[in-house]
């Protein structure tokens, strides 16, 4: 009998796990380097922890990808630039952290590749592959090895910030860990969290401060970039819809490739859409779609109502250039058709409104038994509501031609 | 001025199998000037325009338009003067 075997464990790199080897590593080599030259303070722990963040997730998606790392992992692909925006940060910056990471042996190798940006190798220390399941000794050999840091940190260095009592967190969880019966040499004001003489070389200090701030502008950034990606799906979809309707009704037995849909594509969008330039609410775009459509319909009516009547083929037709036969000059047809039909709109309310008049002056109609004042009060009304300057100007005249015309005779 | 090495430099081909049994490829012209940006859809459309309105016209059987890579994709399709997809 074969027995299968089983199969090969993906590895995955869990940001939690890489976080806390990062930070082990850091403050491990804060405890070895006591210049500040040498020394790599919260902005670099912040960018060792965006490339970190960074690099986890693009192994992931490789891994998905179904990408064989167990030999050797690939280098980080990134650009000094993304790595300024997303930490907030010129890009400068951005190189005088990475030399410090290095010269902390943080980052390992750097390759300028041009055009297609840098690539970093991190410490493998930090990016094995940790397996799913912890064993209690595995736990225990961490926890021991966080607690001989703590230890180590104990110095009497003056602090790096002003440290002030009411800040103190008495909740901290740093305190506990490190155990009492372990004969570790403490000032004696230890336990009531005094440390004037015996300054903790707290590196956590100066992370917290500056922290929630990066972190804030990091989801800043973030949020701001998925709105983007949102709208700009929302456009797209907007400019499909188009071209799918278009399509179904104008272009019907056209065969197109994916090259020519996506140049057509492009050619709706710049001469169409006019490329987005003119803002709108999500509303104003809808509404003008429907005003889209109904060109489109009216360009088919148009082709229904002769058959030697044509449209250009589409590449053509919505080209941005064409100024003799595109789609753009509907835009006059709409134009046209929604001033004819507002104009046949204020036609019949004028003539129901003299129709009023008329039936008021024989005693006949719903308002007959309300004055003139009255009546010319509801009509007013009436037309008002339809904001219309055109048309309050001709119930204008069309009141002058019924009611002066009887005095004038 | 046309490309002295058309069938490295097109992005598109057109394999055309004549009624006589003779069969012929045919690279597209993507450009319209000289230094323009090569542009794929115009040279699809060009090979189109070759088989159905050109001096090929009605003298094929089967015509297909493939990426002018290797091992590239079909695009399009024709036979006996219809495109197929």
């Amino acid at each position: 009998m074969v027995t299968k075997a089983p199969p090969p464990i993906r590895p995955y790199y869990d940001f939690s796990m890489l976080f806390k080897a990062t930070k082990t590593f850091i403050d491990h080599h804060n405890s070895t380097h006591h210049q500040l030259t040498e020394r790599l303070n919260s902005n670099h722990r912040a960018t060792a922890e965006l490339i970190t963040r960074l690099y986890a997730k693009q192994l992931n998606h490789a891994v998905v990808l179904g990408e064989d790392l167990t030999e050797a992992l690939p280098g980080f692909k990134t650009f000094n630039p993304s790595l300024a925006t997303c930490k907030g940060c010129t890009v400068r910056t951005i190189i005088n952290h990475k030399e410090r990471l290095k010269a902390a042996g943080f980052i390992i190798k750097e390759l300028h590749r041009g055009k297609a940006g840098i690539e970093l190798w991190i410490n493998p220390s930090i990016f094995t592959p940790k397996k799913l399941s912890t064993s209690p000794d595995h736990l225990h050999s961490h926890s021991s090895h966080i607690q001989s840091i703590l230890i180590d940190k104990v110095k009497n260095f003056p602090p790096l910030v002003q440290e002030q009592q009411e800040q103190k967190n008495n909740n901290s969880t740093v305190d506990m860990l490190i155990p009492s019966e372990k004969g570790v040499r403490l000032s004696a004001h230890r336990a009531h969290t005094n440390f004037v003489t015996g300054t903790r070389q707290e590196q956590n200090k100066n992370t917290r401060e500056s922290r929630p701030s990066d972190s804030k502008k990091q989801t800043r950034g973030a949020k701001k970039m998925r709105q983007n990606e949102l709208e700009s799906a929302f456009l797209l979809q907007l400019v499909r819809d188009f071209w799918a309707y278009a399509r179904g009704i104008l272009f019907t037995e056209l065969m197109l490739s994916p090259a020519e849909e996506a140049e057509i594509l492009n050619h709706i969008w710049a001469s169409v859409y006019r490329k987005f330039k003119i803002k709108g609410s999500k509303k104003d775009l809808q509404g003008y779609q429907e005003i889209l459509y109904k060109r489109v319909d009216m360009v088919s009516r148009y082709l229904e109502r002769n058959p030697n009547r044509w449209v250009a083929p589409p590449h053509l037709y919505f080209h941005p250039d064409n100024k003799r036969n595109g789609f753009n000059k509907t835009y006059q047809w709409f134009i046209k058709q929604e001033t004819l039909k507002r104009e046949i709109r204020n036609q019949i309310l004028i003539q129901k409104s003299e129709q009023e008049w008329k039936d008021h002056n024989q005693g006949k109609g719903i308002h007959k038994h309300k004055s003139r004042l009255q009546l010319f009060r509801i009509q007013q009304q009436r037309l008002s509501s339809y904001t219309d300057e055109c048309l309050l100007k001709a119930y204008e005249k069309s009141l002058q031609r019924m009611l002066l015309k009887p005095i004038a005779i | 001025m046309i490309s002295p090495n058309l069938p490295s430099s097109s992005l598109t081909k057109c394999i055309v199998y004549f009624y006589d049994g003779n069969s012929c490829t045919f690279y597209s012209l993507d450009k319209t000037h000289k230094r323009s940006k090569p542009n794929k859809a115009l040279g699809i459309r060009r090979l189109d325009k070759m088989l159905l309105l050109g001096k090929l016209k009605g003298s094929w059987e089967t015509a297909i338009i493939y990426e002018n890579l290797l091992n590239g994709k079909e695009i399009a399709k024709y036979k006996n003067g219809v495109r197929l997809f």
